[in-house]
């Protein structure tokens, strides 16, 4: 009956989100056969849209699953998100409007077109593009676990048997009709969507934040209800004060260097606007930080936390709206947090199938022209969706949020040759090859040894590790980062040291 | 954006231009919101309390308002030091 109502709402407006998908390939219109139109919407963003795209890149499953989740299992340590996307976006104000001249000066798509260019190296550049695919995948695999919570309580409350099987069934058909209108309308499609999903969202905290503290006493009652978390209840545990602050730091040094960043920051008209609308970003922080608090004012809630009970701790955001508002609202609602992880899958796979063609395949494919080039990065999309979705339904996830932890300890050993080569003239390739490789080595060891060694959990629980005080826990990006810096860093000094002179490099164009 | 892959725009300086004094007031500009969120145990205290949240919640989600205002003093600044239209 009620749920029924629920239903209706979200498939409703499914199937408006569907529509604005498919007519935004009209969207000021381009050559949709040409990548750089396909990509990156023709180069032609202003404030407004740039501001939603990026906001895109950061306003995922992520914001309104994996954080208020962790905050609800663990505790005042995942908190570090609100610091993050503060100081996120201190660096992109320094290095993007860098990078956007550059990339115009030069006609480069996308970062990997420069460190080809930079470091005139195509095994690094191919190193680069692969550690950039490698590390969405699990970001794209965080924003199906959302998209599944969200159907599983909708599910769950309708129909009462065979709850399971419908969600994945409903979760492929999504995920096909995703793939059409990407390959349809690429990032255009992603852009408008957002738009529309952003609106959802903003809404739904809006409203969340204001009436479920009231029907519950508010956060004095919520922490009053809480057991004790192991990273801090109302304050952080001084054991974890490290942790968050490598945790920030780190993970907003990563955001930008994530190709579907770059994909965005490219795809906006001018740095003015480029500047401009990362300035007001912040201001998307908020959201979630109150999205965070969520994690704290479900204790508050018995009914919530009843089917939290039955659901499982993903399915946190989506039960504390089931349990207070009429269902046209938690329709409303959950088709937001549902596009809210499609939208960003969209967007993540754009951007690896452009790396994989542009700078993984073409140099192999001298003869590739524009049209194919397009056409194969369409096709590659569709690919990384689905290999995405495969990723999920193999391997159960214990803690969403680990997953993009794990995307960052990899998109981090990146950082010298995007970064620092936006600024630094000596870097040498061999210094940052093996810096990468080093960087790379080291934090998937001190992953693994971390989880099943020090700590013996069954999975990838942790990106913790464990120092005796007074270093205590430490972000294993962090440490792998640092070991990958020294390496880029003294490395280039050396050899620069060991050559007579400085080369005068002959000036190489483009990319090809 | 119909250019050949091969054509470079020498148009562009990457350059920062400006005057020393605005290069410092822009640093300052980016660098204050970040430092005072990394030093954590500045704002990792129970009390003020506000709406019943502690002082580490409330502190940070407000201070994400200032970083915002910041920002874009330096984005208006930079843009202002960039020239052109």
């Amino acid at each position: 009956m009620n749920n029924i109502e629920v239903v209706t709402v979200f498939i409703s407006l499914f199937i408006l989100f569907v529509g604005l998908g498919f007519w935004s390939s009209r969207f000021r219109r381009g050559d949709l056969s040409d990548l750089g139109e396909w990509a990156l919407a023709g180069r032609r963003l202003g404030s407004y849209l740039a501001w939603f795209l990026v906001g895109a890149d950061l306003y995922t499953a992520y914001t309104f699953i994996a954080i208020p989740e962790s905050v609800f299992v663990k505790g005042a340590v995942y908190f570090f998100a609100v610091p993050y996307v503060g100081m996120t976006f201190g660096v992109a104000m320094v290095t993007m409007p860098r990078l956007w001249k550059i990339a115009k000066k030069k006609n480069y798509v996308t970062a990997v077109d420069m460190v080809q260019d930079k470091f005139n190296s195509k095994s690094l550049a191919i190193i680069i593009a692969l550690t950039g695919i490698a590390a969405e995948l699990p970001y794209i695999a965080l924003q199906i676990y959302g998209m599944q919570a969200v159907l599983t309580v909708m599910i769950g409350q309708l129909v009462a048997s065979n709850a399971a099987t419908i969600t994945e069934v409903s979760l492929i058909v999504a995920f096909i009709i995703l793939a059409a209108f990407t390959f349809t309308s690429g990032l255009r499609g992603a852009v408008v969507t957002a738009v529309m999903k952003d609106i959802i969202i903003f809404a739904t905290v809006i409203v969340v934040i204001v009436l479920v503290p009231m029907y519950i006493g508010g956060f004095g009652n919520a922490f009053a209800h809480m057991h004790k978390l192991p990273t801090g209840n109302t304050t952080l545990a001084p054991l974890y004060l490290n942790g968050f602050i490598s945790l920030s730091i780190m993970s907003a040094l990563a955001l930008y260097l994530y190709p579907h960043a770059i994909n965005g920051i490219l795809s906006t008209s001018s740095t003015k606007k480029l500047r401009m609308s990362t300035a007001l970003l912040p201001l998307y922080g908020i959201g979630l930080a109150l999205l965070a608090l969520f994690g704290i004012l479900i204790y508050g809630s018995t009914q919530a936390l009843a089917l939290v009970h039955q659901y499982g701790a993903v399915t946190m955001v989506p039960d504390l709206i089931y349990a207070y508002f009429p269902p046209w609202f938690v329709g409303f609602a959950f088709l937001g947090i549902f596009i809210g992880g499609l939208v960003p899958a969209s967007i993540m796979a754009i951007s690896q199938a452009n790396l994989l063609t542009r700078n993984v395949i073409k140099p192999f494919w001298k003869t590739m022209n524009k049209k194919t080039e397009a056409r194969l990065a369409k096709y590659f999309s569709i690919m990384f969706k689905f290999l995405a979705l495969a990723f999920i339904f193999i391997i159960q996830a214990t803690y969403s949020l680990q997953l993009q932890l794990v995307g960052g300890i990899i998109i981090l050993q990146t950082l010298p040759a995007i970064f620092l080569a936006l600024y630094a003239t000596r870097l040498e390739k061999w210094s940052v090859g093996t810096g990468w490789a080093v960087g790379m080595i080291v934090g998937i060891a001190l992953l693994l040894y971390s989880n099943f060694v020090q700590f013996k959990f069954p999975s990838i629980e942790t990106v913790f590790f464990k120092f005796n005080t007074p270093l205590s826990f430490l972000y294993i990006g962090l440490i792998a980062l640092s070991i990958n810096l020294v390496i880029a860093i003294l490395g280039s000094l050396l050899v620069g040291k060991l050559k007579p002179a400085p080369s005068v490099k002959p000036s190489t164009t483009g990319s090809q | 954006m119909n250019m050949v892959s091969d054509n470079v725009d020498n148009t562009i300086s990457l350059e920062t231009k400006g005057t020393t004094t605005q290069k410092i007031l822009v640093a300052i500009l980016l660098l204050v919101p970040i430092i005072v969120f990394a030093i954590t145990p500045l704002y990792n205290v129970q009390n003020p309390k506000l709406f019943g949240l502690t002082f580490f919640y409330w502190f940070e989600t407000l201070w994400l308002v200032v970083t915002a205002i910041f920002f874009l003093a330096a984005a208006l600044l930079l843009n202002k030091m960039e020239g052109g239209s």
